[in-house]
């Protein structure tokens, strides 16, 4: 058996039309259908309404983001202008008033007498250095 | 074989993975694997004509994948694996068409085989073809892809999704019937 297959030498017999080859390459290649990508290929795609006005979209929102958070950081800043001492006429009169200072800061603040006694003798004041009048009123002389 | 290299050089696979030289490219393909492919349908189908149908039918299919073809497989054996299909489907839609058994069909074949008028051959040749188209399809994939063109089992493998122990069995099977047939019809 082997020497039958080594006698037939791997030939089939089978044979073709004279040219059939040449002739079925340049036939075959001539039949091939035009593909998506080949019809696509060098050409420019016109390019859509949105495409063509997208980066400036992008560019508006980006500024307005920016707008936006400054805004946001100036309203967030602890002492706004319209609070300042120097802006406010208000609240000048009021420190310029004894009867408020008195009233609202001195007592509100636990300023009392013997706070102030004890102040007045640890700047070296002496009892003997003040009169008393009739009315009580304190006058105090070289202080 | 050494052909076999040089077919499936680098330099084709690029230029078919490149749209602008694609076309060209499967021009050069069509010329290069056009006889081998032939040859391997003509011997499961024995007719020229219907080998030319198939042959047709096997570079279309190729040509309508070529882009998912990235060059991972050998460009041989992704066209031997198609033009096997494609022989194989034919086959099996014949037998459907018309309404005949495998044993039915092998007869044609045989019948085919006698009335070819594209041979060369001689009696022998002839006879080893009838012998051939007696074995099952696939194992006559296997004896053809071996014994014509000394394809390698590994390659054969490839193509045929089969492992390479269970082909050189099925080869060495086809070869025993092969002896039967002679031995037979002596």
């Amino acid at each position: 058996m082997k020497d039958i297959l080594e006698q037939i030498n791997h030939k089939d017999g089978m044979t073709v039309p004279e040219g059939y080859f040449e002739d079925f390459a340049s036939r075959m290649a001539a039949s091939l259908p035009v593909r998506d990508w080949e019809e696509n290929r060098g050409k420019v795609m016109p390019r859509s309404f949105w495409q063509k006005v997208r980066p400036y979209v992008y560019l508006a929102a980006m500024f307005a983001g920016v707008w936006c958070m400054m805004t946001m950081f100036d309203m967030m800043r602890p002492a706004s202008p319209g609070l300042s001492l120097e802006n406010n006429s208000r609240l000048t009169a009021a420190l310029d008033n004894d009867s408020f200072i008195n009233d609202y800061v001195i007592n509100e603040s636990g300023m009392d007498e013997y706070l102030i006694m004890e102040d007045l003798y640890e700047n070296g004041f002496t009892p003997a250095e003040y009169t008393a009048t009739d009315d009580n009123d304190y006058n105090l002389t070289d202080i | 074989m050494a052909e076999e290299k040089t077919l499936d050089n680098s330099e084709l696979v690029a230029r078919l993975q490149d749209p602008s030289t694609c076309r060209a490219a499967f021009g050069d393909l069509i010329r290069l694997y056009s006889e081998p492919l032939y040859r391997q349908i003509r011997r499961m189908v024995q007719s020229h004509d219907d080998a030319n149908d198939l042959l047709q039918n096997t570079f279309m299919k190729a040509w309508q994948n070529i882009e998912n073809f990235r060059g991972d497989a050998k460009l041989s054996t992704w066209l031997y694996k198609i033009a096997s299909n494609e022989s194989l489907t034919f086959l099996e839609k014949e037998r459907k068409r018309a309404g005949i058994s495998i044993d039915e069909q092998e007869t044609n074949l045989i019948n085919t085989i006698e009335a070819d008028t594209h041979v060369d051959g001689d009696a022998l040749e002839k006879k080893l073809r009838q012998a051939i188209v007696t074995l099952p399809e696939k194992q006559r994939l296997v004896f053809n892809m071996r014994y014509f063109d000394e394809m390698k089992y590994e390659k054969m493998s490839e193509i045929l999704g089969t492992s390479v122990g269970a082909l050189k069995a099925s080869y060495h099977l086809a070869v025993k019937k092969i002896e039967q047939f002679f031995e037979s019809n002596d």
